[in-house]
């Protein structure tokens, strides 16, 4: 019976608790391997689709199968797995934010299935997002299994997310810089080690299950001056691409929600319109690695009015896909993008300056790539070695580490948050370790209240209250209703001054005529942030606390700031 | 500060009967209610290692326009200030982060299960992941409102015995009730009961809030629920099981909830706060 319960709590084992750092690679290499296995899982499952569905391709009607994907993928999320519907990155950013990685469980399938059954069907959208939230859930699960600390548990939620990258493209490097630029936000080497064990985990799992192959073919490119300084201006049409996408993206949620019908039946909207456009333009159905492999061979063989409009086009489609409630990632859908913006920017070069010798197309599709990875994500290192990594181009290494910056930095400009980081950012739930709002966020009112105050009663005379003073430290005076005990205002050293040198006034003057009544209190619930706001709009040092008419302590800077070291003390004491 | 407790609005009958229960429990232990009236049938509860979806049944959606006033109406005539919560954070747009910072939750038997609303039922798999996990007790309130003039705590000697008896001398102290301690013995004597007390240095609260100590010692646990009295709240600890492990091992919450239809108040394993 006694080993029956040590089970229930494996995290109390002895050998596990030997040592922090061990017992952290141990579990990074285990969520890396499960993280593998839901990409790979993710991977045949939408081989199968797509095998199964090929058969369909020639009917009339096949323009509504993406709605029947969307709208079972909506159906499967909202009816079965009961979850909210979108990619998740930015969930699992949100939990690592503001509750130390804690992910539902149900998360580490739901999206797998859901964007399967999108992706599948011929949605424009990406299985990388899906299986990210995957591993990040797996990651956090194993964490509560193990009873890990917040600290450890946001580690193995990056270790998932680096795990599910590297396996689904069979890059470690991006898989790893992914979890640490985008997911946890802060590189440190507790942080670093445990998520390139994962990132190893994951891609050897993929290179078991699926062979070592790198996603698309390998070129050499014979590059010269003139190429690198030419892809500045892929650069631009790379930024202006992304911040289309992402404003589309975004309209067309606004607009769908707009739309007064179930959730699956808008995803079923969306889809079909995908299906629609991808009659004329196929480029834009499904995750389009196909169409990447082809734009990077230099063989698509389109002239520039085609695929121009063909990456407008598959901008609409993600935006139509994701936007009305399908499920699945803008990783794919950006790769596709930034071939199709990269191979347009050649065209345009090719005839404008004519008499110049420009490197192969696939180069510029290359680059655009990384264009839109690094606007989309604002994450520039993991544009730069995701690009690497797929393709084994190493000798363009620095026109893309040119044109990740500068699309980068162009985006910024425009949207200072990433796709990902925008709702967060604007609902103030960015909350990366060490900043301000995260020390903040960490403290509550309630353990800040100081107490030791004295309550005086309306009815007080001055006399009675100066005897009061005399025997306190503070400069505040919380009045109460003699009667009642309601919070009723409250009394400043400075309110008194005027009638301290005047004994006539001690017996004449009662707190209830120089109290003040207008003054700003704080909830117990209240975000500490608001509170600070508040005090340095009007130049507040400290406020009364109130609950229920009933008057609770102050609140004062000076605690704050306090209690605000000795977490930011916490919060960094374990980094290196 | 004033102990709080959590309440989630259900507007229809049975959930004005939970009300009026949870607004009893309050009063007897000066405690005040805070509550949730959801506008969607799912939220989140993260609590210290867990994050707790709770999918309501549909009826907790009733009429939502005239469910604040509603709630606000009985706990006005019960001399009570109205408190709502106010989500502010929100995990997806549909998805309400509530947050777990209470002394106190209420929650009917079952709450995403229509089937077992107005029976006994069973425990249902929310509200026991609530139980595990959360810092402070459940109240699991009787099908219809029903007051309570006792306190019955089970006590089996268990670390969360203890915390159960814990919390039971303080619902003691705070209601001025004098408590009933049951104990079904096992293969341990009552002396070994005795012990456990002793060790733990609670005899002094023992003298303060213990009324008598029962101890079955002949029939089946289940017969013997039949001496806890109609009218008392039941004080229990749990080990928090899953489904799985209760049909494997039994569960004497389940045993104890199924068989009796006083208010329950469960402590779980991570239960700590005491105010």
């Amino acid at each position: 019976m006694r080993i029956l319960k040590s089970w229930r709590y494996p995290g109390n084992w002895p050998f596990f608790r030997f040592d922090d750092r061990l017992l952290l690679i141990l579990m990074a290499a285990i969520v890396g391997n499960f993280s593998g296995l839901a990409s790979v899982a993710l991977n045949r499952g939408l081989l199968l689709m797509s095998e199964w569905l090929h058969h369909f391709r020639h009917y009339w009607w096949v323009f509504v199968l993406p709605a029947i994907g969307a709208a079972l993928s909506s159906l499967f999320l909202e009816k079965i797995v009961k979850e909210g519907a979108g990619h998740g990155v930015p969930e699992v950013i949100y939990s690592v934010s503001r509750y130390g990685g804690l992910l539902r469980f149900r998360s580490s399938f739901s999206r797998l299935i859901s964007s399967c059954l999108t992706i599948g069907s011929g949605g424009s959208a990406g299985p990388e997002a899906p299986v990210v939230i995957s591993g990040a859930a797996i990651g956090s699960n194993i964490a509560k299994y193990f009873s890990l600390n917040d600290r450890q548990r946001v580690t193995l939620v990056g270790c998932g997310a680096a795990g599910a990258i590297s396996s689904i493209f069979n890059a470690p490097i991006a898989g790893m810089v992914f979890a640490i630029e985008v997911i946890v936000g802060e590189w440190k080497s507790v942080n670093i080690v445990p998520i390139a064990i994962a990132s190893v985990a994951g891609t050897e799992i993929s290179r078991i299950l699926q062979g070592n192959q790198i996603p698309f073919r390998h070129h050499l490119f014979k590059i010269d001056l003139l190429n690198i300084f030419a892809c500045l201006g892929l650069a631009v049409l790379a930024a202006a691409a992304v911040i289309l996408l992402t404003r589309m993206l975004r309209s067309m949620h606004t607009v769908s929600h707009k739309v007064s019908a179930p959730v699956w039946i808008r995803a079923a909207i969306g889809g079909c319109a995908v299906g629609v456009i991808g009659l004329f333009l196929p480029v834009v159905l499904g995750d389009g690695y196909h169409s990447v492999e082809i734009l990077i061979e230099g063989e698509y063989g389109q002239i520039l009015t085609v695929v121009a409009l063909a990456s407008f086009a598959k901008i609409a489609a993600t935006a139509l896909t994701l936007g009305w409630g399908g499920s699945g990632g803008i990783f794919a859908p950006c790769l596709v993008i930034g071939s199709l913006v990269g191979v347009t920017y050649h065209h345009l070069l090719a005839l404008f300056m004519p008499s110049i010798s420009w490197v192969n197309e696939g180069y510029f599709a290359l680059l655009g790539m990384a264009g839109l990875i690094s606007g989309m994500l604002q994450a520039p290192l993991t544009g730069i070695f995701l690009i690497i990594e797929i393709t084994g181009g190493w000798e363009v290494i620095l026109p893309l580490i040119m044109v990740s910056a500068v699309t980068t930095t162009l985006c910024r400009y425009f949207e200072p948050a990433s796709y990902y980081l925008k709702d967060l950012v604007e609902h103030g739930h960015l909350l990366r370790p060490g900043t301000d709002a995260r020390v903040l966020s960490d403290l509550t009112v309630p353990e800040l209240i100081e107490r030791d105050c004295i309550t005086v009663n309306q009815n007080m005379l001055l006399r009675d209250f100066i005897a009061i003073i005399k025997k306190s430290h503070r400069n505040y005076f919380p009045v109460a209703d003699e009667k009642t005990g309601d919070f009723l205002g409250i009394i400043h050293l400075d309110d008194i001054r005027p009638h301290l040198f005047n004994p006539v006034m001690y017996d004449a003057v009662f707190l209830g005529q120089i109290m003040n009544t207008q003054v700003e209190t704080v909830h117990p619930d209240d975000d500490l942030l608001d509170v600070l706001r508040t005090m340095d709009m009007k130049s507040l040092f400290s406020m009364p606390v109130v609950l229920n008419n009933k008057f609770l302590g102050l609140i004062s800077k000076a605690t704050i700031l306090d209690q605000y070291r000795k977490e930011l003390m916490v919060q960094t004491s374990h980094q290196e | 500060m004033e102990s709080r407790l959590l309440h989630i609005f259900r507007n229809n009958p049975l959930g004005r009967e939970t009300l009026f229960q949870s607004i009893y429990f309050c009063k007897k232990i000066g405690a005040s209610p805070v509550l949730y009236i959801p506008k969607t049938t799912k939220f989140l509860m993260y609590f210290d290692n867990d994050v707790v979806q709770v999918d309501l049944d549909a009826s907790y959606l009733t009429s939502p326009d005239t469910a604040e006033k509603h709630a606000a109406e009985i706990l006005e005539q019960a001399g009570l200030q109205p408190r709502f919560l106010d989500p502010k954070h929100y995990t997806a747009s549909t998805l309400p982060d509530i947050h777990t910072n209470f002394d106190y939750m209420c929650c009917p038997r079952a709450i995403s299960d229509m089937s077992s609303k107005i029976g006994l039922g069973y425990i249902g798999p929310r509200v026991r992941r609530i139980v595990n996990a959360a810092r402070f007790p459940v109240l699991i309130t009787s099908p219809v409102y029903k007051e309570w003039k006792r306190i019955a705590v089970f006590f089996g000697g268990s670390a969360n015995a203890l915390k159960a008896l814990r919390l039971g001398f303080n619902v003691s102290r705070f209601s001025g009730l004098k408590l009933d301690i049951f104990t079904q013995t096992g293969k341990s004597s009552k002396e070994d009961y005795k012990q456990v007390i002793k060790d733990e240095n609670l005899e002094q609260e023992m003298d303060l809030y213990v009324d008598q100590w029962h101890f079955f010692e002949n029939r089946e646990f289940e017969e013997n629920l039949y001496d806890v009295p109609h009218d008392a709240l039941v004080i229990l600890g749990a080990y928090g099981h899953g489904l799985i492990k209760n049909f494997v091992f039994g569960s004497m919450m389940e045993k104890i909830q199924s068989t009796i239809s006083n208010n329950l108040l469960v402590a779980g394993p991570n239960f700590t706060i005491l105010r």
